[in-house]
């Protein structure tokens, strides 16, 4: 990843039930919250379990094992970013949910829907990280 | 259908062409729109009892049916400025019928203006600062795709080809024909005509979409007049009835946050409305003779008549192919030129759809006119596809 990031700093940086994500991020932990009152697992992180409505949680680390489910290259977004990128639309291996991010690939040849991925993450300094999807074998994504 | 088996009737619309319109405020075009709507319906102002809007995001404080009674000078009885969306015009319909159904009012003002003022707030929809709501969940998406919302649709794009096998000139067909309708529309704000080979060889914004698979944000403003059946009867020359609707929000749209099991290449709102609105009209999507559908970008063009239920899963792939959704097709779509052609003034959308159904059913729509058309449906849709309404009128 040269040039300009190619990520915005999201605005929930600080947000309650949020702000352990990015803190799990920086230490290289792909976070999501298990609350303690219903045993739900959730991503993305909220403030409130939305399966029961309650605002305690355990953090669990995911495996960060993912498949592509849709995918596009993106020519046409804010001008902080360099362009054009893939933007991979990702089903977590635990089912639990679909995550967006960056694919860090430079052919559209290259990537197919089902393909296996990883969900890396990228220290950008100050105290700041940021995840973005790699291309993995299939065992690696746990297929 | 009321409680009390009457209809709620459409008696005036009025619209602009959608445009540019840099040196008007947004209340001038609602004055302009509503002065057409009044004429249309030989009705005087004095007679509105109901006002219905939209969200007035150049100003955004929430009190523009204040500003309007002054204009207007009218005494409404019953009033909201609606907020859901672009699903928003609809709404306002939705709403002014219920009162009139109720027996409270007998007859409405719905209006929708929009000028470009807005896309500051649209450009903002991925930025709500600190703990604000935002459309846009800031951990799952937010980082890579804050801005906009063409990547979404374009992953949506990407999986119905994945899924049904439809390719980027299927779509760039779809874009085709609502620049071919667009052309017979005086609302509509792009007629140069094009081909397929100028769709595929358009910049590319998001793949597989291009700029003119695209729709484009303009300034547009629509009324509309909405009457009980009694009144309708009585003054209106050609009342067009609002047989029925329906309506459903889906609990998450192209990020599913409850699972992996959801659909982007269908979506259940659109599905579920329409399921209620042809069961409580006991209308058959094959008795629908025109149809005006929410498709900001040409792929959906063929997702949405298949989840309205015209076609199965795959099959528009062949029917647009066919022309079985141009004007002389099996069911004519989008002939006032779509989103993408007629232009797409957000909140006012769903008006300028409704007008040009009313205008197929009254047998005014030109050179776009469906012959011997009865039955029109409206479908619009708000957030990412997620809440859908679909209404189906008619005339006796």
């Amino acid at each position: 990843m040269t040039g300009k990031p190619n990520f915005l700093l999201p605005t929930n940086l600080e947000s309650p039930g949020a702000v352990q994500f990015w803190q799990g991020l920086q230490t290289g932990k792909f976070l999501a919250p298990r609350c303690l009152s219903c045993g739900e697992l959730f991503f993305p992180p909220r403030s409130h379990c939305p399966e029961c409505l309650e605002d305690s949680f355990v953090w669990e680390e995911l495996s960060g094992k993912g498949v592509l489910y849709s995918w596009t290259e993106l020519f046409f977004t804010q001008p902080e970013f360099d362009t054009p990128f893939f933007l991979g639309l990702i089903d977590l291996a635990e089912g639990i949910g679909r995550i967006t991010a960056r694919i860090s690939k430079d052919k559209a040849e290259e990537l197919y829907i089902g393909m296996p991925l990883l969900i890396k993450v990228l220290q950008h300094g100050d105290g700041m990280a940021i995840y973005y999807a790699e291309p993995a074998r299939a065992k690696d994504a746990g297929l | 259908m009321s409680l009390s088996g009457k209809r709620a009737a459409i008696i005036g619309i009025g619209t602009v062409r959608v445009g540019r319109y840099p040196e008007k405020q947004e209340s001038e075009l609602a004055m302009e729109v509503i002065r057409a709507a009044l004429n249309d319906a030989q009705i005087s102002v004095k007679q509105i009892e109901g006002l219905f809007t939209t969200p007035d995001l150049q100003n955004n404080i929430g009190l523009q049916t204040n500003l309007l009674c002054e204009y207007l000078r009218i005494s409404p009885r019953s009033m909201a400025e609606i907020s859901c969306g672009a699903i928003a015009g609809g709404l306002t319909l939705k709403y002014a019928a219920d009162e009139i159904q109720s027996g409270r009012i007998k007859i409405a003002l719905c209006y929708g203006a929009v000028r470009e003022g807005s896309i500051n707030w649209f450009k903002n929809l991925g930025q709500g600062q600190g703990k604000g709501w935002t459309m846009i969940e800031p951990t799952a998406l937010q980082p890579y795709a804050a801005n906009g919302l063409i990547w979404a649709y374009a992953l949506s794009a990407r999986r119905y080809m994945h899924e049904t096998g439809a390719t980027e000139e299927d779509f760039a067909l779809a874009a085709v024909r609502n620049r071919q309708n667009a052309a017979g529309n005086p609302d509509a704000a792009f007629t140069k005509p094009i081909t397929v080979e100028d769709v595929l060889h358009s910049r590319c914004l998001s793949s597989p979409i291009k700029l003119l698979d695209a729709v484009a944000s303009r300034d547009g403003a629509a009324a509309v007049i909405v009457a009980s059946e009694e009144l309708a009867r009585d003054i209106s020359p050609h009342p067009i009835y609002l047989q029925g609707w329906g309506l459903h929000h889906d609990p998450s749209c192209v990020i599913p946050t409850d699972g992996c099991s959801k659909s982007i290449s269908h979506f259940r709102a659109t599905q579920e409305a329409a399921r209620e609105a042809f069961e409580k009209t006991g209308i058959k999507p094959d008795d629908v003779d025109v149809a005006e559908i929410y498709a900001p970008f040409s792929s959906h063009e063929l997702i949405v008549p298949e989840d309205i239920g015209w076609f199965q899963s795959g099959e528009m792939v062949q029917a647009i192919r066919n022309g079985e959704t141009e004007i002389s097709g099996r069911i004519p779509i989008n002939t006032g030129g779509g989103l993408i052609s007629r232009g797409h003034p957000w909140a006012a959308t769903p008006l300028y759809e409704t007008a040009q159904i009313v205008r197929q059913l009254r047998g005014t729509a030109g050179a776009m006119q469906v012959r011997g058309a009865k039955v029109g449906l409206m479908h619009c849709e708000g957030g990412m596809m997620n809440n859908g309404l679909i209404m189906i009128f008619g005339r006796d």
